[in-house]
């Protein structure tokens, strides 16, 4: 096979008129990774929107256009969802938000252009959690099946409850009643994002831009699992490039009331470092005064591996480090000490059963 | 068995498959002939793999698991179910990915270019028709599913092994002894599954397109009389879209596609135990005034 690394799939995306001149077997590398991180239908409407798409090898152009399809197919139906979760929900309670992906295609803003996703998040007034919990049951959305230890886990420390799925449609949604969870002693005063928020044209409610971004990137710095971290780097990307200083003035704000400016600034460097994202020479210096530190070089390490294109092909050597400091790490900023003992020595105890007794064993319906 | 990599170059999509299993090699070499190219990576449409599960359980309980690249779709099955394991994956591969056409869960047998659909839940004795027709003259366009071109009633081959099961093996072992057949896997949550190699003929024409002319529901009933119901316009289209499988992310060119298909086509529900009836019903009825 070619040798393609992961920066020349994060060159094709900065530079998507590139795409005509790949060859199939290039291609046939690229969309292994792009898929993998679920990115083929992104990298479908740049190279359109770049007008190249035409000039694109027939090979790539054939799997660019599946996932295009599956992409809009997508589109119409978030709308169609949420339009019926306003019907039924949107009077209960204060706010009815819908979060991440559905909010980014939602939003009408690039970060939503060919954005895949597995399940619709909202995020609603806590208070009103039970009651939109039993109006869901009655419209046909059911608890996912779990066990007692995950459903403790949800209910005691999460900032979301078990997820729902729609029993005929399939379709999956996650409540939130904030955005990180409780346990962390982090979650910030859920109403400083209240006050952010923006109804679409369509009648739908979503973060503000600078809201939007901070979640965005609360979600990826104050994490442990980076399988998307990719995908999750470009929707950052997207969402600071070409704004105005309001913008840059609230972000900066939000970040500072909420408790989050230093992911803010991990956003601004890696964004920066490996999408090549302008950030306003003052948001920088300000961030970097105020965040530089003895630790610095290590979580460079960690960001600037477990952010770019991921896939064994293309990993580096370390990769498999990094990723374990990045889960560390995450667990860590999520819970307190205790918690995260507890909490590991259950998951690997698990980890231990499945390798000795296969990855099934704890799944409800067993194979033979 | 070190790990080997196989490229099957099919009709209309390719696979690479990687597996360390001899049973799977032994398997595509005999489903697949002409077909299996070993030599160093042409570029294909997907990368499979079928391999042993990892840990000790491969020493006491060896099993087979299926990857399209990094995801793992199904459970891991017994070693010895996972050639039919292979073939549902590559199903389910095609099913979740391909999107340019309108595909239905049917059977597709042509005379020329005159092809019909069978389009069946499991159960109705779909695939042991198929394997009838396939081996008395018709050609095997595809067993599971129908490759429809959007707006259009062109169907576009994907041939494929016939997967037969419990009764049927035995019969079409008895019907079709010179026929290439694939290892039992038996005890599936389809019941033994085991796959048979269409004829010379179907291979041959794999690239070869066909218009659909009717579109026939078959439910085998053991010891009837052959019965035939025409359904009207609406019917038909009601039945066939519940066996569309990505009708719905088709949105608008799905639709569109399904009612040129029905406009265009006869539709047919049958009752039947006697393949030979239904033959001659589909080549006199059928095909000869089409």
């Amino acid at each position: 096979m070619p040798d393609i690394s992961a920066r020349d799939v994060i060159q094709l995306f900065l530079h998507p008129e590139s795409a005509a001149s790949i060859d199939a077997e290039r291609w046939q590398q690229i969309i292994l990774v792009l898929r993998y991180q679920q990115l083929l239908a992104r990298y479908a409407k740049r190279i359109r929107k770049a007008g190249v798409f035409e000039q694109v090898h027939k090979y790539a152009q054939h799997h660019l256009i599946n996932a295009e399809i599956i992409a809009d197919k997508q589109y119409q139906q978030v709308h169609y969802e949420a339009s019926l979760l306003q019907q039924q929900i949107g009077g209960i309670g204060s706010h009815l938000i819908f979060l991440k992906g559905a909010g980014y295609s939602l939003s009408g803003l690039s970060v939503g252009v060919g954005r895949t996703y597995s399940d619709i998040d909202i995020l609603v007034d806590k208070t009103a959690i039970s009651d939109i919990e039993k109006t869901m049951s009655l419209n046909g959305w059911l608890p996912e099946e779990m066990d007692e230890y995950d459903q403790k886990y949800y209910r005691q420390w999460a900032h979301e409850i078990p997820p729902m799925k729609h029993a005929t449609r399939g379709t999956l949604i996650d409540i939130h009643h904030n955005i990180i969870p409780v346990v962390s002693t982090r979650a910030p005063d859920i109403n400083l994002l209240f006050e952010h928020t923006v109804i679409t044209k369509d009648g739908y409610q979503i973060l503000d831009k600078p809201a939007m971004t901070l979640h965005s990137l609360i979600h990826l710095f104050y994490n442990e699992e980076f399988k998307y971290g990719y995908r999750d780097l470009l929707d950052l990307h997207l969402l600071m490039s070409d704004n105005t200083e309001e913008y840059w003035q609230q972000l900066l704000d939000l970040a500072e009331s909420t408790g989050f400016e230093r992911e803010l600034f991990y956003a601004c460097r890696y964004t920066n470092r490996l999408t090549s994202t302008a950030i306003p020479e003052h948001v920088v210096n300000l961030l970097n005064q105020k965040n530089s530190g003895p630790i610095l070089p290590i979580v460079d390490f960690i960001f600037t591996q477990l952010l770019i294109p991921s896939h064994p092909t293309v990993r580096s050597p370390s990769y498999s480090l990094a990723a374990f400091m990045g889960f560390l790490r995450g667990h860590h900023l999520k819970m307190p000490l205790p918690v995260l003992i507890y909490h590991s020595v259950n998951k690997a105890w698990r980890l231990i059963i499945e390798y000795f007794l296969g990855n099934t064993f704890f799944d409800k319906e067993k194979t033979h | 068995m070190a790990l080997q990599n196989y490229c099957l170059n099919l009709y209309p999509f390719s696979f690479r498959v990687n597996t360390d299993l001899k049973l799977i090699e032994q398997n595509l070499l005999k489903m697949y002939p002409g077909l299996i190219d070993s030599e160093p990576t042409p570029v294909t449409d997907y990368t499979l793999s079928l391999n042993n599960g990892s840990g000790l359980r491969r020493y006491f309980k060896p099993q087979a698991r299926f990857f399209c690249d990094q995801k793992e779709p199904f459970k891991p099955l017994r070693q010895e179910q996972g050639y039919a394991l292979l073939e549902w994956g590559m199903n389910w591969t095609i099913a979740s990915n391909e999107m340019q056409y309108v595909i239905a869960h049917s059977a597709v047998l042509a005379k020329d270019d005159k092809a019909i659909l069978f389009p069946a839940p499991p159960g109705s004795g779909k695939s042991t028709l198929t394997a009838y027709l396939a081996f008395k003259g018709w050609r095997l366009l595809s067993d599971e599913m129908a490759l429809i071109n959007p707006n259009s009633n062109v169907v576009t081959p994907f041939v494929r092994p016939i997967c037969l099961k419990n009764h049927s093996i035995d019969l079409a072992k008895s019907w079709f002894s010179q026929g290439r057949f694939s290892t039992v896997a038996h005890n599936t949550h389809k019941g033994n599954v085991v796959h048979l190699s269409p004829p010379e003929a179907s291979w041959q024409q794999k690239e070869v397109d066909a218009r659909i002319v009717a579109i026939v529901f078959p439910s085998y009933r053991a010891g009837r009389e052959l019965e035939i119901y025409q359904l009207n316009k609406t019917q038909g289209f009601m039945q066939f879209a519940e066996n569309a499988f990505n009708f719905g992310v088709n949105g608008v060119s799905g639709f569109n596609t399904l009612t040129k298909v029905i406009e265009s086509a006869e539709s047919f529900e049958i009752f039947y135990s006697n393949l030979e009836e239904v033959m001659e019903f589909l080549e006199q009825d059928i095909i000869d005034n089409a």
